[in-house]
């Protein structure tokens, strides 16, 4: 595969309590990357939400989500991702 | 293993610490002294003395004995500017000195250069308060021996009573004489008060003024006298002006942090002690500030001066001294370049040293002067025990300062703060240290409202006419922590080891907490 195949998507920003995700693709199976300031103490219900909101837009195929955070409630993460990987899969890479 | 009065698990005995058993966190106000205060070395002078003058930071250090193992003390008046204990560190280090103990009343991120002391040996202990990259440094288990953490107050109380005792200390002279009179008050380096200074130099062995600033005896004001002084060290320059004093601190703009201020300051004007000769501490965060502002409008309205300000003053209390609305200013720390040209021209603006300002075992603090203190806290739990000392991950980043001497102290003591933090609630079920027990913490303030803790009736009662009109609404502590978990969701524990990073002593001396080491 060569890099002219690989595609990025963004949504969200570095704003307090808000967050920046990065979807890249094609990848070797689904990669998530969580880091920021709620990731010491909520790891484990980021990558569930990430995860929960993948499903539900049926993402089937390999990518990379990438979330750098500034303490974005679950909602917003939710929605920052679900922004994300439809930019991403619907070639809007802005 | 002990358990303190707050409930924490804390070992026996801490390796590089002592023994906690005798001297565990009883209550507040439980551990009083007994004998005499502990004293440094006499010394004499005669008008056949040689000059305190000895040169520079390294001629100091040798004229000072200052060997191997040895306790050296610092003051942070010259807070994120500070060069002092970066210039005395690498000096000894360059003079092959090793295994000292480093007793700074703050170290802030400037003194990271201090790091690669800390890892060769040069230093070995640090009792005193760690900021920043530091505090993570001793969270991951970068020092031998636990860091000790001790209030403003609880400081001095430990210098006093002998549980410490300072070999050499090494204090930051704005200004000085040749007879080492100091004063902070004027010079390129000025930083208004130095009153944290004080004690260390009345009780260390050896006293060394380093200043930027040598004028011609005698100076004028003096703040410490001479008569305490070994040693003066004449150096280019003690601190970075720019970090020294902020520029004029600004009351938040912040719409959520401002219903915070206002809610706190009408708990104020609801409580018993809002009348006439009202005396307050808030600092310089920024809600602290706003909460000030709005005081200041309710003291116009009813007609109310205040007695005295207190603790780390800014332009923002001077200004209501020269306003008239407070009478007197107590200031142990100038924050802005406003309260440093007050100290140095205003005698209603008294500089106080930490001990007069915090220790609880003197003849009276002015802490216990106090009627109303607003404080932050990093987590605040269902106990009203306050944590100011680690953050969200675990990881030791800030002093106590004097959180734990005012909040004691004060009649009315006020943790204003949003609810979250980011994504991270600041009220919990449990906080991860206790810093300060909830035996002394009246109210919690947030963005929801007012929490009284339940023990204190009287102020529910003093708030109930408020809380009919809603200026004041009033929500529980249990209901308050729900709702925070409910936005929020519920945290995964900190992993730590069992090894102790740090000791939290209680400004009485006695062990109320540790924080222990976290794991990779």
């Amino acid at each position: 595969m060569t890099m002219l195949d690989s595609r990025t998507a963004q949504a969200g920003t570095l704003e307090s309590m808000d967050c920046l995700v990065t979807v890249t693709g094609p990848a070797d199976g689904r990669v998530i990357e969580i880091s920021g300031s709620s990731a010491p103490r909520f790891k484990i219900s980021m990558e569930r939400r990430v995860n929960d909101v993948l499903d539900s837009l049926g993402c089937d195929s390999g990518v990379r989500v990438a979330v750098q955070d500034n303490g974005a409630l679950d909602i917003v993460l939710g929605a920052r991702v679900e922004a994300a990987f439809v930019r991403y899969r619907e070639g809007d890479v802005r | 293993m002990e358990r303190s009065a707050v409930n924490r698990e804390i070992p026996s005995h801490i390796e590089g610490y002592g023994d906690v058993a005798g001297r565990l966190y009883e209550g507040a106000f439980a551990r009083t002294p007994s004998g005499y205060r502990s004293g440094p070395r006499i010394r004499s002078s005669s008008p056949h003395d040689g000059s305190k003058l000895t040169g520079g930071v390294k001629e100091a250090i040798m004229a000072a004995g200052v060997k191997s193992g040895m306790t050296l003390s610092f003051h942070h008046h010259l807070r994120g500017g500070d060069h002092v204990v970066n210039g005395v560190i690498q000096a000894c280090a360059e003079l092959g000195i090793t295994d000292l103990t480093i007793f700074p009343t703050a170290l802030f991120d400037v003194h990271k250069d201090i790091i690669p002391y800390i890892k060769s040996g040069v230093v070995s202990r640090i009792m005193g308060s760690v900021n920043g990259a530091i505090g993570r440094l001793v969270s991951e288990g970068g020092l031998s021996s636990p860091v000790v953490l001790r209030s403003h107050g609880g400081r001095p109380r430990a210098v006093i009573s002998g549980d410490v005792h300072i070999d050499a200390a090494f204090i930051a002279a704005p200004a000085a004489d040749r007879a080492g009179n100091i004063s902070g008050q004027m010079g390129r380096s000025a930083c208004g008060s130095i009153g944290y200074a004080f004690t260390d130099a009345e009780y260390a062995d050896v006293v060394v003024a380093i200043t930027d600033n040598l004028q011609s005896y005698p100076i004028s004001p003096i703040s410490i006298p001479g008569v305490y002084v070994d040693l003066v060290a004449v150096t280019d320059s003690i601190g970075d002006p720019a970090g020294i004093v902020s520029g004029t601190t600004k009351v938040t703009r912040d719409p959520i942090r401002l219903l915070i201020a206002k809610y706190a300051s009408r708990l104020i004007e609801a409580s018993p002690y809002f009348m006439d000769g009202i005396s307050f501490q808030t600092g310089a965060g920024g809600i602290p500030l706003a909460v000030t502002a709005f005081l200041k409008e309710a003291m116009k309205r009813r007609d109310i001066r205040a007695s005295f300000g207190l603790g780390g003053i800014t332009g923002y209390f001077v200004d209501m001294m020269k306003e008239g609305l407070i009478q007197k200013l107590m200031d142990v720390q100038s924050f802005d370049l406003e309260a440093v040209r007050s100290i140095a021209s205003n005698p209603s603006h008294i500089e106080i040293s930490a001990d007069w300002y915090a220790n609880p075992w003197n003849c009276g603090a002015a802490v216990n002067m106090l009627d109303v203190v607003i404080l932050g806290a990093t987590e605040i739990d269902m106990d009203f025990n306050v944590n100011v000392c680690t953050e969200a991950d675990g990881a030791l980043l800030h002093g106590i300062g004097g959180h734990q001497d005012t909040a004691a102290g004060a009649k009315l003591t006020i943790i204003a703060q949003p609810l979250t933090r980011g994504r991270i609630p600041c009220v919990v079920d449990k906080v991860h240290t206790v810093t300060t027990p909830g035996e002394v913490v009246d109210a919690i303030v947030t963005e929801f409202g007012v929490t009284v803790n339940p023990r204190r009736t009287d102020l529910m009662d003093a708030c109930a006419d408020f809380a009919v009109s809603r200026r004041i609404p009033l929500i529980p502590i249990d209901e308050l922590a729900e709702r925070a978990k409910k936005m929020c969701g519920v945290m995964e524990p900190i992993r730590t080891s069992d090894r102790v990073a740090a000791v939290v002593e209680w400004r009485d001396g006695s062990v109320i907490d540790v924080i222990r080491q976290l794991e990779k």
